[in-house]
């Protein structure tokens, strides 16, 4: 059994709107080669696993990895498929290795939003007898979520809106974000209304997009950088597929996935222990949500947490410091996003968007509406 | 207590889902090539030299990028085929094929993939053989959009009878 693992690589592509040169496996290669080349490996040789994120529904076609099996290695060897956030693929790669099955694993995700209607898509995540005939979608369920977080703690739409002024901005800093610029609060909350209390300047728009990472044993991870990594702590968690069945208010998987995560790293205080936090927030609301989940504040507390600068990057708990998935980040690949960005940070890479001393980070991500599965990555030099 | 009916609920649902696929650097060259010169093209590997039909980007037994194009002739060798009794439809226009009908694979001359597609022969197990020898028949220039529709199906080569027969 192998007792830590590490990240040793991340290649992430350009985001955005469309790529209508390049299909699947191209964009795959394109971070795979990258990936590869930086941490000098080879395949097949030097990597034992591979596992790769993408959805059958947003790929058009069933096991949709198989568009990239081949560039990933996968061809007469091992690939395994998840369908959930990138994050958990990082979580399924590092449990092979720490099994002691696997020492070097390539993870990948990819998507390309514009190849179909994101609310069509979807609408099939919801269940075909009763919420689906509504025609909902995860923009209209996220805005019930928004709806009830605001009500709950008092918050207003201007909460929202400095998450957006904040993540955009930091979005110029980024060289991968494409959706950077300075917005008003008063700009955010004018754009026009898609599904109140989210408006345009509130949803991440749709991209297209690769990630690929490397994880490998410790003893591994020694002899391919001096720079690694170290997954500290990981922990998943689902709630109710039903939202009937939740309080779209709580965060209950999330501080579920947060408290596994942490135990295993020994992180007792988060707020104290923790450097940076790249959270997945397809809408702005989300992003205050998950950091209360996280224990980063009290609940209801984010919206003040943010007002004050504190998630600011020079603030004292930086979050999304990437720009987030607001600066314009495929679904999906959103969680492999986070940990790679998180990566970056701790490596002292980030350039002008880079966070101060950063040895400790955590990255979420999500799957289905309203946050349904967490994932929690807890990172550390 | 009375027996009485028991109803089961089911509910109707078309899930229906637009795509636009990319079909990226590789496969745009060849699908131009086809459509505007009626002209085949593979890719070859650098290393084991398999010549690779769809093109793609990587050599999946290598691992590496493929690189030379390679100009296949559009003749080859049926190396499997069924007689299909199912009306299956083409998803781009919505029809079913006809049934009976005849799905082959040819190995065009040089290449070391197979090209599935249909064949124009009688849907006759003594008139279809594996070893048959082939050729591409494409739409008339002009009519042709870039898809893989501009191959209208593999056409026997005349002369030739089932071995043994």
């Amino acid at each position: 059994m192998n007792e830590r693992v590490a990240i040793v690589g991340v290649a992430q592509s350009r985001f955005a709107p469309r790529r209508p040169e390049v299909n699947y496996a191209e964009l795959a290669y394109e971070v795979i080669s990258r990936v590869l080349e930086e941490t000098g490996l080879s395949l097949p040789g030097d990597i034992d696993n591979a596992v790769s994120c993408s959805h059958d529904i947003w790929d058009g076609q069933t096991i949709s990895d198989i568009g990239i099996t081949d560039v990933i290695g996968g061809h007469l060897r091992t690939e395994e498929k998840m369908a959930m956030d990138g994050s958990t693929a990082v979580f399924y790669g590092a449990a092979g290795i720490l099994s002691g099955e696997y020492s070097c694993t390539l993870l990948l995700a990819h998507t390309k939003m514009s190849q179909t209607n994101r609310n069509i898509v979807n609408n099939v995540a919801f269940d075909p007898i009763y919420t689906r005939m509504l025609g909902f979608d995860y923009t209209s369920a996220a805005a019930l979520q928004a709806r009830r977080y605001l009500y709950k703690y008092g918050l207003k739409r201007e909460d929202f809106a400095r998450v957006v002024v904040k993540n955009l901005r930091n979005a110029l800093l980024n060289p991968c974000a494409w959706n950077g610029r300075e917005v008003t609060v008063s700009e955010v909350l004018s754009s026009p209304p898609v599904a109140p209390p989210i408006h345009r300047l509130d949803m991440a728009p749709d991209t297209d997009g690769a990630v690929a990472m490397i994880l490998a044993s410790e003893e591994r991870a020694r002899a391919i950088t001096d720079r690694p990594v170290w997954i500290l702590g990981m922990g998943t968690s689902y709630d109710a597929h039903y939202l009937g069945d939740r309080d779209l208010a709580d965060v209950k998987a999330l501080r579920e996935a947060a408290a596994r995560a942490y135990a295993m790293a020994g992180i007792r205080n988060p707020r104290r222990d923790v450097d940076l936090v790249e959270v997945g927030e397809e809408f702005s609301y989300q992003e205050l949500l998950w950091i209360e989940g996280l224990g980063l504040c009290g609940r209801g507390e984010a919206a003040r947490l943010t007002a004050s600068g504190a998630t600011a990057v020079g603030g004292s708990i930086p979050v999304n410091p990437s720009g987030g998935l607001l600066s314009g980040v495929p679904i999906n690949v959103a969680g492999l996003n986070r940990v790679a960005e998180a990566v970056i940070q701790l490596r002292g890479e980030a350039g002008e968007r880079q966070v101060k001393g950063a040895q400790v980070a955590v990255a979420q991500g999500h799957s289905g509406f309203c946050g349904q599965h967490q994932c929690v990555v807890v990172l550390g030099t | 207590m009375t027996a009485r009916e028991t109803e089961w609920i089911s509910i109707p649902m078309t899930v229906d889902v637009p795509y636009r696929f990319a079909a990226g650097r590789y496969l745009t060259k060849t699908l131009t090539q086809l459509r505007d010169n009626g002209r085949i093209f593979a890719v070859e590997c650098p290393r084991c030299r398999r010549i690779q039909l769809p093109p793609r980007i990587v050599c999946a037994q290598c691992h590496v990028r493929n690189g030379r194009w390679v100009e296949l002739p559009l003749e080859g060798t049926l190396v499997a085929f069924t007689i299909m009794f199912l009306p299956l439809t083409d998803p781009t226009t919505g029809k079913p094929h006809e049934p009976p009908f005849v799905y082959g694979s040819v190995r065009l001359d040089g290449c070391d993939s197979v090209l599935d597609h249909l064949i124009h022969a009688e849907p006759d197990r003594g008139k279809v053989w594996v070893g048959m020898r082939c050729r591409v028949v494409l739409r008339p220039p002009g009519e042709r959009v870039g898809d893989l529709s501009d191959i209208v199906h593999f056409e026997p080569l005349p002369d030739q009878s089932r071995p043994g027969s």
